[in-house]
């Protein structure tokens, strides 16, 4: 089996057929995508008359404008996919028990990894569909310049790793609960957490570090705390403001988010805010999905790790006719 | 092809199943009978690989439940006491897509579905929305969707709830029709007439305890004694009906006969020719209206062994 094959059998998924299917027919879909488009439009078209209202000069306003729309819509889309990411996914597995369909599904030849895998393609395949009917949107603003090439690539990634991790997560959370709504709302509780919590309370404690590097020379200026480095909003920012210069060794990070400043430990590879991001942002993808595909596993009858004790019945104890399960 | 043996289940402090044990041979339509809450479906569950027992084994077709899921996955059609369909989904699109779940290959499972749709009977509403088909549809189509991987056994838990007459008629039928295409099926219900009509075995659970199972015939016989026939007479008046019991009370073969509900019951042995004591009655001058088994049988046997023990009518009398 060549690499195509494995791939095309990888998504040879029932379930992504079905989802795909079922919810591309609905009214849903092509309102979301409607709003979705007509929310970035109108913010990217907005930020542009403000920009070109206070743009300098025609010849080095063009790129200033570019730089400025680009990164307005880039911070916007990856709020917007935050905000619908949990709605499309935390429904995903809850769903199909209240709609009565789970047990049926546990009963087919599907395993759980597959349940899960199915589900999650499913659900991010509308948000990168959302990503990508959004791109002629971006290729428009590329061409004022001021953004280079590298610099797309890393915003696109951070949002298709931002939709993906909060897929992932409202799929677990799908999981773990029975009902929508409560996933729904825990999944909303997590995104906010991860998309504004983390950027709040890393700034915090930025600013923490900040004050006492006057006092501590272990510290330095450039010093940020390892929240801000896996939140997507920050990492998209630097990535287009300061691309060359806010790399922060792996060991540094794990010393800072732990609160403890000196000996400084410069040990690991240097990360960027962007490739840090990506990098929790998988690390969740992976816990997630295997939480998911446990909780799955776990519908279904278990397999007994060890012999059952002796069933008792008004205190007494039953003798069993058959063998121990 | 189904054994179950010594099956026990706890919820909590609950004991749902205790002791359940019943076999169902090749090819058989086995009821499973009880009230709600006897245990019916949490054995059904446990068969259908969905819910592990505490205690004790089931094998369907030789593969054991606990040990080979996957295995009894592939030989089992299961169909819920509920069930849910997608919606935005055809008939035909419905069935693909288990189709697919079940790992049936990509060029058999549109002519599968056909297949199913036609037998099931839905063949004109291939292209229709599965969430607009009536109720009786739906459970058809659901039994369908029990069907897409061939099985050998089929797990039906309450096919015919909530199902008007003629639909459950129809479910009936394709029951039948299924046992004839080889399949073993268990089918649970609290609707015993409509059991009593489908069956060959059957099996009474209750609280949790199997009271009775095996061929239909012999746990009605281990239960009541011989069948029962009803006599109607033209203008019946307690002269009369009084006059046919003493005409057919000591016949040969006569277990008992008994005045109920205006009409003469007679209770008698299996091989008992019916034909002789309605020429009996008809040459004895007795106007008969009408000479018919007495169906229900089965109910009457459910009752029977599911009655309180008198020491627990004792006691509810005493709270």
């Amino acid at each position: 089996m060549n690499a195509v094959e494995r791939l095309a059998r990888l998504f040879d998924n029932p379930l992504i057929v079905k989802d795909g299917v079922s919810r591309m027919r609905s009214w849903r879909a092509p309102v979301i995508l409607t709003v979705y488009l007509a929310l970035l439009g109108a913010f990217g078209y907005t930020v542009f008359v403000l920009a070109a209202i206070s743009s300098p000069s025609q010849r080095t306003g063009s790129a200033m404008i570019g730089a400025t729309v680009f990164e307005a819509l880039a911070l916007m889309q990856v709020s917007l996919v935050a905000l619908f990411a949990p709605a499309l996914t935390a429904g995903a597995i809850s769903g199909e028990r209240e709609r009565q369909t789970f047990d049926v599904l546990l009963v087919s030849r599907m395993t759980a990894v597959e349940i899960v895998w199915g589900k999650l393609v499913a659900s991010v395949a509308f948000m990168l569909l959302l990503i990508l009917a959004a791109l002629p949107l971006f290729a428009a603003v590329f061409l004022f310049g001021g953004i280079d090439f590298e610099q797309f690539v890393i915003t696109q990634l951070l949002t298709v790793t931002t939709a993906v991790s909060i897929g992932a997560v409202s799929l677990f959370l799908s999981a773990a609960f029975r009902r929508t709504l409560a996933s729904t709302v825990v999944g909303y509780g997590v995104a906010f957490a991860g998309m504004v919590g983390t950027l709040v309370a890393g700034a915090l404690f930025t600013l923490a570090l900040v004050v006492h590097s006057s006092t501590d020379l272990a510290i330095s200026t450039s010093d940020v705390h390892p929240l801000l480095f896996a939140n997507p909003f920050y990492s998209m920012f630097v990535a287009l403001n300061d691309p060359n210069g806010a790399a922060m060794h792996l060991g540094r990070l794990v010393q800072l988010l732990f609160f403890v400043s000196s000996p400084r430990n410069d040990l690991g590879p240097g990360l960027e805010p962007w490739q840090a991001t990506v990098l929790v942002q998988l690390v969740l993808v992976a816990l997630s999905v295997f939480g998911a595909v446990q909780l799955v596993q776990n519908r279904r009858a278990p397999m007994p790790l060890r012999a059952p004790e002796p069933l008792e019945v008004a205190g007494v104890p039953v003798e069993t006719g058959g063998g121990g399960l | 092809m189904i054994e179950v043996e010594a099956l026990h289940k706890r919820f909590g402090g609950q004991v749902a199943l205790d002791e359940v044990h019943f076999s169902v041979p090749r090819g058989e339509i086995f009821g499973f009978v009880g009230p709600n809450g006897a245990g019916k479906t949490t054995t059904i569950r446990i068969l259908a690989t969905l819910t592990a027992p505490d205690a004790g084994t089931a094998t369907i077709g030789g593969v054991p439940v606990a040990d080979d899921p996957y295995g009894v996955r592939e030989l089992i059609g299961y169909m819920p006491d509920f069930f849910g369909v997608y919606d935005r989904l055809t008939a035909l699109e419905y069935l693909e897509f288990y189709a697919a779940c079940h790992a049936v290959p990509h060029r058999r499972r549109r002519s599968v579905a056909l297949e199913l749709l036609e037998l099931v009977d839905l063949g004109e509403r291939i292209n229709d929305q599965v969430d607009t088909l009536s109720r009786g549809m739906k459970q058809r189509l659901c039994l369908a969707r029990a069907l897409v991987h061939d099985p050998l056994v089929l797990l039906l838990d309450e096919p015919a709830s909530g199902l008007d007459p003629r639909a459950r008629i129809e479910m009936r039928e394709l029951i039948r029709e299924l046992r004839r295409m080889g399949k073993t099926i268990l089918v649970s219900s609290h609707i015993l007439p409509e059991l009593e009509e489908l069956c060959t075995w059957v099996g009474f659970i209750d609280r949790g305890r199997m009271v009775a199972a095996g061929p239909m015939s012999d746990v009605r016989n281990r239960v009541l004694a011989g069948r029962r026939l009803r006599v109607e007479l033209v203008d019946a008046d307690d002269v009369k009906l009084y006059a046919a019991r003493d005409q057919v009370a000591d016949r040969a073969g006569v277990i008992e006969a008994e005045l109920v509900e205006g009409c003469l019951e007679i209770a008698v042995e299996d091989d008992f020719a019916d034909q002789d004591l309605l020429l009996d009655l008809v040459q004895a001058g007795v106007a008969v209206r009408s000479f018919a088994p007495v169906t229900g049988d089965l109910a009457e046997a459910f009752m029977r062994l599911t009655a309180p023990a008198p020491e627990e009518k004792a006691e509810e009398a005493g709270e």
